[in-house]
């Protein structure tokens, strides 16, 4: 067994444009300082309903988290996380052009990614990236890399598990690159070569006498 | 301790559900652990031998600084296996208000995420406690004084799915049917593979659907199904789950699947009802048995599906 060969940077938040850059596809990165998450329920209220962030996020950071922690109220106002992983990014290709236009958000850490034409039309045209957590399941890893909460936001309007939350990192890490500033996604490539054989699996096998409405045969294609 | 006269306590059962509770979000299984080791052992990619690395790191770390093994801890649910002669102090009200208050308490403790939210409002009481949550499954067997108390954080918002197959479609269409589910699921990882998949095939379509999650969730790594036949297919299909290469992750891997597990129930004769679920990489289940004398033991296999439970070999 061969060790894996992908670069590995750590890099400090907000990342510059050389950081960001000289990322590739297949790379692992270990993320230090300040980064926000964001999913349904603060997609909806900052970008939809056009909610204010409570602070300044673009003069904090550019990174965000598909994510909202495992974590509680420890006393009023005083929040701590035990565990931390994102959620499948896919759902939210849909506010990524506003998000990396108004908000400046430069790296998106969410899980899985997007597909490679969401790069090439938003990401690229922004000098963004897409990294996603690995395993998926190493929320004690990145739990443990979670510094300080910075703060916890419309908790009241959009509940603990859709807050905004602002975490300090340090060295959350191994996230993996998938999507790079060239508009690559390296699940397209790895979903290339597992086609190449998945479709010698169903030979002999014979279809279904009663078909479902809608069904399409095509088991190499991605479903968003 | 409990007395004869009035069975097991409503603070023992709070007790024991909260440790079940606590285990499930931050202890692996052991049979989890050998089949990660195996699979890490085994793993010819660099790239998911390394991530097969990171899960067993991430096991030994979660139990260490007992944190919860996965950021998105699932959504917690109990089956409850009790025996026959079995007493509980304020009968079975009792046991579901200990088993919802024990989930309310372990979320705010172990720092769960509040997961459990109405489904149209999205309104979050915080708790993981909410309208049918959470989930409490029964079963009952002979003669036994006790009550098992398992909990499963299953996670996962694919690898789920039903469909109608017919008799003439037979295991052709069981194996498609497979495919199809790795193919939509373990692609990117979206179910976050290896996974334990179970597979309930037959019965009435809703019992198809609840007894893949019980075969996902309930029976040991490498535990094969006392009828031959379906214990031969249950090989068959994670061969090739696994020749699909998609492999921890989605990155391209040997093992997509860590085991098969199929159940079976008697089914229309015109019919062939089957559903898939598949358990997460975060595997996590907890057990405990509580005799009528109070003593409580924690073991690894659930014994859910006991004889008497598949019906085999009862009037
Ligand atoms: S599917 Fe399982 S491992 Fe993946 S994020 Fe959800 S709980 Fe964690």
């Amino acid at each position: 067994m061969s060790q894996y060969q992908g670069r590995e940077w750590h890099l400090d938040c907000p990342l510059t444009g050389e950081d960001i850059d000289q990322l590739n596809v297949g790379d692992l990165v270990y993320l230090s300082g300040p980064v926000f998450t964001a999913r349904d329920g603060v997609y909806k209220h900052m970008l939809v309903e056009g909610h204010a962030p409570p602070i300044d996020l673009l003069a904090l950071t550019n990174v965000t988290f598909q994510s909202a922690p495992a974590g509680v109220e420890v006393s009023p106002g005083k929040y701590h996380v035990s565990s931390l992983q994102a959620t499948a990014g896919f759902r939210y290709a849909q506010y990524m052009p506003q998000l990396l236009e108004e908000f400046g958000v430069k790296v998106v850490v969410g899980k899985a990614g997007m597909s490679e034409e969401v790069y090439r039309d938003v990401f690229q045209k922004h000098g963004a990236v897409c990294l996603t957590t690995m395993g998926y399941g190493l929320g004690a890893i990145y739990g443990s890399a979670i510094k300080d909460v910075l703060g916890v936001y419309w908790v009241e309007e959009l509940g603990i598990s859709e807050a905004l939350w602002i975490l300090e990192l340090e060295r959350l890490g191994p996230l993996l690159v998938e999507g790079d500033v060239r508009g690559n996604s390296f699940f397209a490539g790895a979903n290339e070569e597992i086609n190449r054989n998945l479709g010698s699996l169903y030979e002999g096998l014979k279809p279904p006498v009663y078909g479902r409405l809608g069904e399409e045969h095509k088991p190499e294609i991605e479903l968003f | 301790m409990v007395s004869a006269s009035t069975g097991i306590s409503q603070e023992l059962l709070y007790q024991v559900g909260y440790e079940v509770n606590k285990r499930a979000a931050i202890v692996v299984p052991q049979d989890g652990l050998t089949a990660f080791g195996n699979a890490w052992e085994r793993e010819s990619k660099p790239l998911a031998h390394f991530i097969l690395g990171k899960i067993l790191e991430n096991a030994k770390l979660a139990v260490a600084d007992a944190r919860p093994m996965c950021g998105d801890t699932g959504l917690p649910r109990y089956y409850v296996k009790v025996g026959n002669e079995a007493r509980i102090d304020g009968g079975f009200v009792a046991l579901e208000r200990s088993l919802r208050r024990a989930v309310a308490d372990v979320t705010q403790d172990i720092q769960l995420r509040a997961n459990r939210v109405h489904p149209l409002t999205r309104k979050n009481p915080g708790n993981n406690l909410g309208v049918f949550a959470p989930n409490i499954d029964y079963s009952f067997e002979p003669d036994g004084d006790w009550i098992d108390i398992i909990a499963v954080h299953k996670g996962g918002l694919f690898g789920t799915d039903y469909r109608m197959l017919f008799p003439a479609d037979g295991t052709d269409g069981i194996k498609r049917f497979l495919l199809d589910n790795m193919a939509e699921f373990a692609r990117r990882g979206l179910s976050c593979p290896p996974v334990v998949v179970g597979v309930g095939l037959g019965g009435t379509k809703d019992q198809a659907v609840s007894l893949s999650k019980e075969a996902a969730c309930l029976r040991l790594i490498g535990n094969r199904h006392p009828d031959p036949d379906v214990a031969v297919l249950e090989e068959e299909l994670r061969e090739l789950a696994n020749k699909t290469g998609f492999g921890v992750m989605g990155v391209g891997g040997d093992t997509t699947a860590l085991d098969v597990h199929i159940e079976i129930a008697y089914t229309h004769t015109g019919g062939m009802p089957i559903a898939i679920s598949q358990f997460c990489t975060a595997y996590r289940r907890a057990v405990a048995r509580i005799h009528a004398d109070g003593e409580v033991e924690f073991r690894e296999d659930p014994l859910w599906f006991t004889d008497y439970y598949r019906r085999e070999g009862i009037d």
